[in-house]
């Protein structure tokens, strides 16, 4: 079901879906996936100029004053265009930024202006809930030095920086750690993006680069978990849509037997299934992220976002692979495109099996 | 922040959040303890009472008009109501009267009609049931063959009506009949005729359900005399009324309450047999907990865009097929929950409240076959929202 917008947001909506579609499309993933390239940086200039990476930013931190519903509503159409972008990520990282107010002021402007990508550099494995220790900070001579690894970041390559939480003895602080004091080892996944190690080996943080300590930098942590649960959750939704479209138009125009695919019941039921999950997972998106929004969101409802929007888009793509036969399983149709980027998205920031034990923790 | 999956994105306005306040303590206050959290089904003159309390308030009705002696209320007041009534696990009022004819009869009835027949339906004096469902006759309702021919002032009614829910407590049917046995297509030969029960040539035999009890009855009509004035609506015009969407009825059948309840109940039990430490246990209680929120967050957007008149046509079959398999699934785990008790006829004791996790379970297999089967509405979201071909 459609959400509903006020003026402003139908507006942004609409400015979103084109955009998306000049600097998208699966035969751009393809070609940045076959050159190897890890981020499309014409469409994160355009997606600099739009404003929208601080469109969750107040107008007083500088930024557009609306909400993590209106990045989830752009995130959505970047899904169905399989944009090669961290917009998710750096939305999530502006609007957090937009928080923490003057200790974060010169890294929120250099976001903005697209002078730096600062990508959100957290623990992946269990999300939270097992092991994924946190680096370890000390202050030595006036300065900071961390130690320890993160795995599985997504575009560390091409980052300026990352926002880090380390572990002080019991508390964290969030810091901005540059690239070039990080080692990085990078493989590539199944949809091209890419997944790095960053190695920190007494690696330099300066005073002014640490934006936050303790209790609040807790906090601002856990929102960065859920806002990046809800913004990768929309995209998700995005991706699931566009897969089942492609699949809608297939079977309505491939024959068998004599007559279309879509005409015979056992896939029309199949694809009625697909439908009802996508529509639901729709309107979580749109809920929780305005509930967030209205500053009413319980965390569990974020990890459910993830949690559901990951399930549905594995099985839908799955789905949506089997539907079109043999040609499903070429590298040359372009269904296997969604497939593979809802598996990459699937794995970040908690699986269907992290967030759902998240959630279970949050509500027990 | 504590997890309450009854109320999940109940975004109240002020007004709102103090009618809810109302309704909670009235609720709390008025309703016999003998129906709350039931692990039976409740019977018409069980309901009767709480019922009763209901109307003398003024909030039998919430979706009726004002007119029509109803609340006149908006839907948000409408699902506050449905909710508060469920978080202390008191029943809802029967359908069949209220949902089911009472927006027909307002819609498509005569002053007369109206007169005669909704002051019963308000008090719930009078049981109604609905005559719709033959033997040869579920999903494909169309092909219904009880006959109603006209004799003077009188419909001579023959045939035979099956699966009515409360069909042995009932004083009256609104039945779907053929009344034209020529038409095509078929339905445009079937029309909504009033029956009272008490007359002669009717009779009403039960049906035993699978679980155990006379919910279903079957009625047999032998040269049954029916007035020509309790026909609703035009002659051969049954079908439209029977099938159209009343404004928000839809939202009470489809309300996510059904599945919060058996979550909220396998938690309890759980607590009860120890389950609650498996991690197991947690990880799928969680997973359907996230899929109630899923369905809520539907649920309220639908209700959003109603009050906006901006409904999309699959919203109702996307509802069904959302809300039943997953009160199923909810009532399935419950059985798993309860472990060797989950077979047992006999109720389960917990905190001091009886439950009967198999009764649950029974009763929720109706809900993706009544009223339209689940692969009826698959056909309907396929045709209808995603453009595929016959």
């Amino acid at each position: 079901m459609e959400p509903i917008l006020n003026e402003q947001q139908s507006l942004m909506r609409e400015t979103a879906v084109r955009l998306c579609k000049d600097y998208g499309g699966p035969k751009r993933a393809r070609a940045l996936r076959n050159a190897g390239t890890e981020m499309d940086v014409p469409a994160w200039m355009e997606l600099v100029r739009s404003g929208w990476l601080c469109a969750a930013v107040s107008e007083d931190a500088g930024g557009m004053g609306m909400g993590i519903l209106d990045v989830s509503l752009a995130l959505e159409e970047a899904g169905k265009q399989l944009l090669m972008v961290p917009f998710a990520e750096v939305a999530a990282v502006a609007h957090v930024l937009g928080k923490i107010g003057a200790r974060a002021e010169n890294q929120l402007r250099a976001v903005q202006q697209g002078l730096q990508i600062l990508m959100p550099a957290l623990p992946q494995e269990g999300w939270g809930n097992v092991g994924s220790a946190l680096p370890i900070a000390r202050f030595e001579g006036g300065q900071w030095f961390l130690d320890g690894r993160i795995r599985h970041v997504p575009f560390a390559q091409s980052a300026q920086s990352y926002l880090v939480a380390a572990r002080i003895g019991d508390e964290i602080m969030l810091c901005a750690v540059l690239r070039h004091l990080v080692k990085l080892d990078t493989v590539a996944n199944v949809d091209g993006s890419t997944s790095s190690e960053l190695v920190m080996d007494g690696s330099l943080v300066e005073e002014s680069q640490v934006m936050v300590r303790g209790a609040q930098a807790q906090e601002l942590l856990e929102t960065l978990r859920d806002l990046l649960a809800i913004t990768t959750g929309a995209a998700l939704v995005g991706v699931s849509a566009a897969a089942l479209e492609m699949t809608l138009e297939y079977i309505k125009y491939r024959q068998q037997f004599g007559k279309a695919l879509g005409s015979f019941q056992a896939l029309q039921h199949r694809v009625a299934d697909c439908f009802v999950n996508l529509e639901l997972n729709r309107s979580l998106v749109y809920r929780v992220a305005a509930s967030y929004d209205a500053g009413q969101m319980h965390a569990a409802m974020a990890a459910a976002v993830k949690a559901r929007t990951s399930r549905v888009a594995l099985s839908l793509t799955r789905d949506a692979l089997q539907l079109h036969g043999a040609i499903g399983y070429t590298d040359e149709h372009d269904i296997g495109l969604y497939y593979k980027r809802a598996i990459a998205l699937a794995a970040l920031y908690g699986n269907d099996i992290n967030q759902t034990a998240r959630f279970s923790a949050l509500t027990l | 922040m504590n997890w309450d999956n009854t109320t999940l994105f109940s975004d109240d306005n002020p007004a709102d959040a103090a009618f809810r306040r109302e309704v909670r303590q009235w609720v709390d206050k008025n309703c016999p303890e003998n129906l709350r959290d039931r692990p039976s089904r409740v019977t018409p003159p069980e309901m009767k009472p709480w019922h009763k309390k209901l109307f003398e308030r003024g909030w039998i009705a919430p979706h009726w008009p004002r007119e029509a002696g109803g609340m006149g209320a908006t839907l948000e007041q409408q699902l506050i109501l449905f909710e508060e009534i469920a978080r202390i696990g008191a029943p809802t009022p029967f359908p069949h009267g209220l949902n089911f004819f009472g927006p027909i009869l307002i819609h498509a009835g005569t002053p007369e009609q109206k007169a005669r027949h909704c002051p019963g339906i308000l008090s719930g004096d009078v049981t109604w049931c609905q005559g719709y469902s033959e033997a040869g006759a579920g999903s494909d309702l169309a092909s219904l063959k009880t006959r109603a021919v006209l004799e003077g002032d009188h419909f001579i009614v023959d045939g035979h009506k099956m699966w009515t829910t409360n069909g042995t407590h009932a004083d009256w049917m609104f039945a779907l009949v053929r009344t034209d046995a020529e038409a095509k297509p078929r339905h445009a030969g079937i029309s909504l005729i009033l029956i009272d029960l008490k007359s002669p040539g009717v009779t009403v035999k039960p049906i035993k359900t699978i679980r155990g009890d006379a919910e279903f009855a079957e009625e047999f009509f032998d040269n049954v005399r029916v007035p020509k004035e309790n026909l609703i609506g035009p002659l051969n015009g049954g079908w439209k009324l029977a099938t159209m969407l009343l404004g928000g009825e839809r939202f009470a059948t489809g309300h996510p309450r059904n599945a919060a309840i058996l979550l909220n109940r396998a938690r309890q039990v759980a607590r009860v047999t120890g389950a609650d430490a498996d991690p197991a246990f947690r990880q799928q209680l969680a997973a359907l907990e996230i899929d109630l929120l899923a369905f809520t967050a539907y649920y309220r957007h639908g209700a959003a865009l109603h009050g906006l008149g901006k409904v999309p046509e699959s919203m109702t079959p996307v509802m069904k097929l959302a809300a039943g398999p997953l009160a199923q699934l909810a009532s399935e785990f419950l059985v798993q929950v309860a472990g060797p008790a989950g077979a047992s006829l006999a109720d389960m004791e917990v905190d001091g409240e009886a439950v009967n996790p198999a009764e649950d379970l029974f009763e929720m297999r109706r809900v993706t076959v009544g009223g339209g089967a689940n692969e009826i509405q698959r056909n309907i979201l396929a045709k209808r929202a995603l453009d595929l071909p016959s």
